[in-house]
């Protein structure tokens, strides 16, 4: 038999990074603006200076804001980068991935640690690219807290979360191999530790009761509360975020290079980023045959 | 209806246009065929009918490609969802729900009509596709033409005035094939839809072909036409079509009936003349396979009932039959799967289902019909690797064997993107490379075009040629008239006919290829024997 259909890409396509959600100027830029504002929702507590007894007033109700303002922000990067850029394939891509990322965690919603729920984001936003990776962690989760009937408060903070990961995975240096596989379960162990403790931050301040050694003291500069902060995660999430970090980082050692094949294979077969030209036509002429 | 108007389409990285300077035209209601060999360029083609060429593949399209007035270049292939209906190979990966009402209301859902107008679209596509008494089941209980069937319901639900099929019965046993194919006729004759089908069983489609769009993929132009023309000059044609080309009658008949009007003055010629004589039937090879009174019962069904039959080394066994007597269960105990429910199965002298798996791969090789599932790894070079391992062969053994069985194969392909024909070659490597005495396969002619059916008419040839035993279950009667040297009927798991080929074969109204249908009663079986025929009366004369 000949060959067959000979639509499969090019190499240049089969071992390179394709953008299947692609960053364009607005969408970059609200990434970058919301980014920021996810950055100030986690880490406001640290920065907080001057007056504490407003700080302390504060400190029960800032959280809220951030849960207000961060789902509409996201839904305004998801818009910008849907725009043009997200065709059928990438959806359907997407709806798959979130489902199976979502399904992972419906067998264990976190018990002792055991959430494999980045082990399929990191591979995917790899191989699909960053802005995948970011689209793809949001969707996780949102669909998963659905499942799951995990909605709540935290869940813009872990939508952001999960995110970042998938944002970060894209942006990966291009090794291959075996230093490929060792670099994404680094990044899932490394992700799953900073994942959790920078969870941990968004209710520490109200979480963490107001007179104990980790508590949030408002104002009292950074140096001492990133210190009752580390203490606060070192006694309460450190071992789960631990125990997190070993089976994602284990499940890409191990099935790091099917997914990986799977990944690729199927963003090769959907033809990705692959352009779609249409030439002129040459002097048509109207008198078509056999009509 | 369709329009190409000179139409060129590149994959993007390809240094060839697929398709070049492709004019054709299909009118209103007509059912069109597309014939070529596999590689050729027939599924692009039909993809660019609804624009997922180039709008989902990629690639440079020149030219204008136009259904009902509209433009592909304007249109994408969601705007096209109404006019175009799109189905392919293997149904069930097209599934998106569970149960049949519900897979035929899905396309209309996502067109989002009316309730009360989606009910009855869904009666009627149960009724033109005969799936009433279907209705409820769940998808994955179905066989492969129904689930086929259903496939092309949930297309007709959306009211397309043009149908596209590519490869439709390709995963389908044949008595499927056929179910699906005479579907496909009623809808063209009762509703007067426009059909394109690319189709590699054409003795089934021909005579209901208004015309044939032939691409023969070596570079020549597409050669476009009424069906008896363009068949005229095809490379790759149904043995009735070669018999009609033989004898040189005109207008080349496409049904047994025009042929068998037209097939006086050959019958006369052939007078006198006899095929080859079969293989001996009394052979003193070795036995390599025995059943003596062998039953298999699965709970309170009989599949197989005391069956005693053997099978000597450089025979080739047909076992035939309808789809739920027996075959397949014959060949997989034979394969050692479990041993039957009494009586002994035997494959040199052994009961096989004794043996150890390294063992009883060097006796006996089963190819599945699905030759996908004995593959998994992700290339074609791991799983050759992972073949030798597993059966403790030097390295490179089972490569070896695929480079004689189909040549070229790339080393990097993953096993899901080969084609059907190519699929069976790695599966009959993987199966060969440990040199088995005994081969079994399991309908292994589903999926393949006329090459790759000649290939393996060879393959199996030399195989028996060189002392191994090979069992072929199998609905592929064709096959069974060029490779066969004996054949067994069975019947609700009892062996209801067993001698030569020839004998069984043309005796019977079901089993008998096309040649045999024309030339009844003379015992012909292929268009090669009476090539040879007439070549010796010439020489005579």
């Amino acid at each position: 038999m000949a060959e067959p259909r000979s639509d499969l890409a090019p190499d240049a396509v089969r071992h390179s990074q394709v953008a299947v959600v692609r960053l364009r100027p607005r969408a970059s830029v609200l990434l970058a603006v919301t980014t920021l504002v996810g950055v100030v929702g986690f880490t406001w507590p640290l920065f907080l200076h001057g007056n504490a007894a407003a700080g302390q007033a504060h400190a029960a109700d800032a959280p809220w804001i951030f849960i207000a303002v961060l789902p509409l922000l996201l839904a305004a990067v998801l818009s910008a980068l849907a725009e043009g850029s997200l065709d059928a394939k990438a959806i359907a891509l997407l709806g798959i991935l979130a489902a199976c990322g979502a399904a992972l965690r419906v067998p264990s919603p976190g018990v002792a640690g055991f959430e494999p729920v980045f082990f399929l984001l990191i591979p995917a936003g790899r191989v699909l690219g960053r802005g995948f990776g970011f689209v793809l962690g949001v969707l996780t989760i949102v669909a998963s807290a659905l499942i799951t009937g995990g909605v709540g408060p935290w869940l813009p903070f872990q939508m952001f979360g999960a995110a970042w990961i998938g944002f970060g995975a894209g942006c990966l240096p291009p090794v291959r191999g075996r230093f490929e596989i060792g670099m994404l379960a680094g990044y899932a162990a490394v992700a799953c530790i900073l994942f959790g403790t920078v969870l941990n931050m968004w209710f520490w301040p109200f979480g963490a009761g107001t007179h104990t050694s980790f508590s949030f003291v408002p104002g009292a500069g950074l140096i001492h509360n990133l210190h009752s902060f580390i203490l606060f995660d070192l006694t309460t999430s450190l071992g789960f975020d631990l125990t997190r970090a070993i089976t994602n980082g284990v499940l890409v050692l191990v099935l790091g290079r099917p997914v990986l094949a799977a990944l690729r294979r199927a963003s090769r077969r959907a033809a990705f980023g692959v352009p779609v030209v249409h030439e002129p036509t040459p002097c048509l002429t109207n008198e078509a045959p056999g009509d | 209806m369709i329009r190409f108007s000179d139409v060129t389409f590149t994959y993007d990285g390809a240094e060839h246009p697929t398709l070049e300077r492709v004019e054709l035209a299909v009118g209103e209601g007509e059912l069109c065929v597309v014939v070529g060999p596999t590689g050729s360029g027939k599924t692009t083609l039909l993809r660019a009918i609804n624009g997922l060429v180039p709008h989902f593949t990629g690639g440079r399209l020149a030219g204008e490609v136009l259904v009902d007035g509209r433009s592909t270049r304007e249109f994408r292939p969601r705007e096209l969802a109404d006019v175009v209906g799109m189905v392919g190979q293997n149904p069930a990966a097209s599934f998106v729900t569970e149960v049949v009402e519900d897979e035929l209301a899905y396309t209309m859902e996502n067109l989002g009509l009316a309730p009360d107008a989606m009910r009855r679209r869904v009666e009627d596509a149960l009724d033109l596709l005969s799936l009433h008494e279907l209705r409820n089941r769940p998808l994955a209980t179905l066989s492969g033409g129904q689930q086929q069937r259903v496939a092309i319901g949930a297309v007709l639900t959306a009211s397309p005035r043009v149908l596209v099929l590519d490869e439709p019965t390709s995963a389908l046993d044949p008595a499927a094939a056929e179910e699906v194919l005479s579907s496909l006729t009623r809808l063209v004759h009762d509703l007067g839809l426009t059909v394109l089908l690319a189709e590699h069983r054409l003795e089934r489609v021909l005579p209901f072909a208004d015309s044939v769009v032939l691409i023969p993929g070596d570079g020549r132009a597409l050669v476009v036409g009424p069906a008896a023309e363009v068949m005229r000059n095809s490379p790759v044609a149904p043995p009735l079509v070669d018999l009609g080309r033989l004898a040189g009658w005109s207008p080349l008949p496409l049904s047994v009936r025009d042929a068998r009007r037209q097939a006086g003055p050959l019958r006369l010629r052939l007078e006198g003349a006899a095929p080859r004589p079969p293989l001996s039937a009394d052979l003193i090879t070795p036995v390599e396979a025995r059943l003596s009174k062998a039953s298999v019962h699965y709970d309170r069904v009989v599949a197989l009932d005391v069956v005693s039959l053997e099978v000597r080394a450089g025979e080739v066994v047909a076992i035939m039959g309808r789809n739920g007597s027996g075959k397949s269960t014959l060949l997989s105990h034979l394969a050692g799967a479990r041993p039957p429910t009494s009586g002994t199965v035997a494959v040199g002298g052994v009961d096989p289902s004794s043996l150890a798996p390294r063992a009883l791969v060097a006796r006996v090789g089963l190819v599945p019909q699905d030759a996908g599932i004995i593959l998994y790894s992700d290339s074609v070079g791991s799983e050759c690797a992972a073949a030798d391992r597993d059966t403790g062969l030097p390295p490179g053994t089972t490569a070896a064997v695929l480079e004689r069985v189909l040549p070229g194969l790339p080393v990097d392909r993953h096993p899901r993107d080969l084609s059907e024909g190519q699929r069976l070659a790695l599966a009959l490597a993987i199966v060969l490379a440990p040199a088995p005495p005994l081969i079994l396969l399991d309908e292994p002619t589903r999926g393949l075009d006329y090459p790759g059916k000649a290939r393996l008419v060879r393959l199996l040839t030399e195989l028996a040629a060189s002392g191994h035993a090979v069992l072929i279950a199998t609905h592929d009667v064709e096959l069974v008239a060029q490779v066969a040297t004996r054949a067994v009927v069975l019947a609700e798991g009892e062996v209801v006919a067993d001698g030569p080929a020839r004998d069984v074969v043309c005796h019977s109204p079901v089993f008998a290829p096309q040649v045999a249908k024309v030339l009844a009663p003379d015992p012909w079986l292929t268009v090669d024997e009476i090539r040879d025929a007439l070549n010796v009366e010439i020489v005579h004369g």
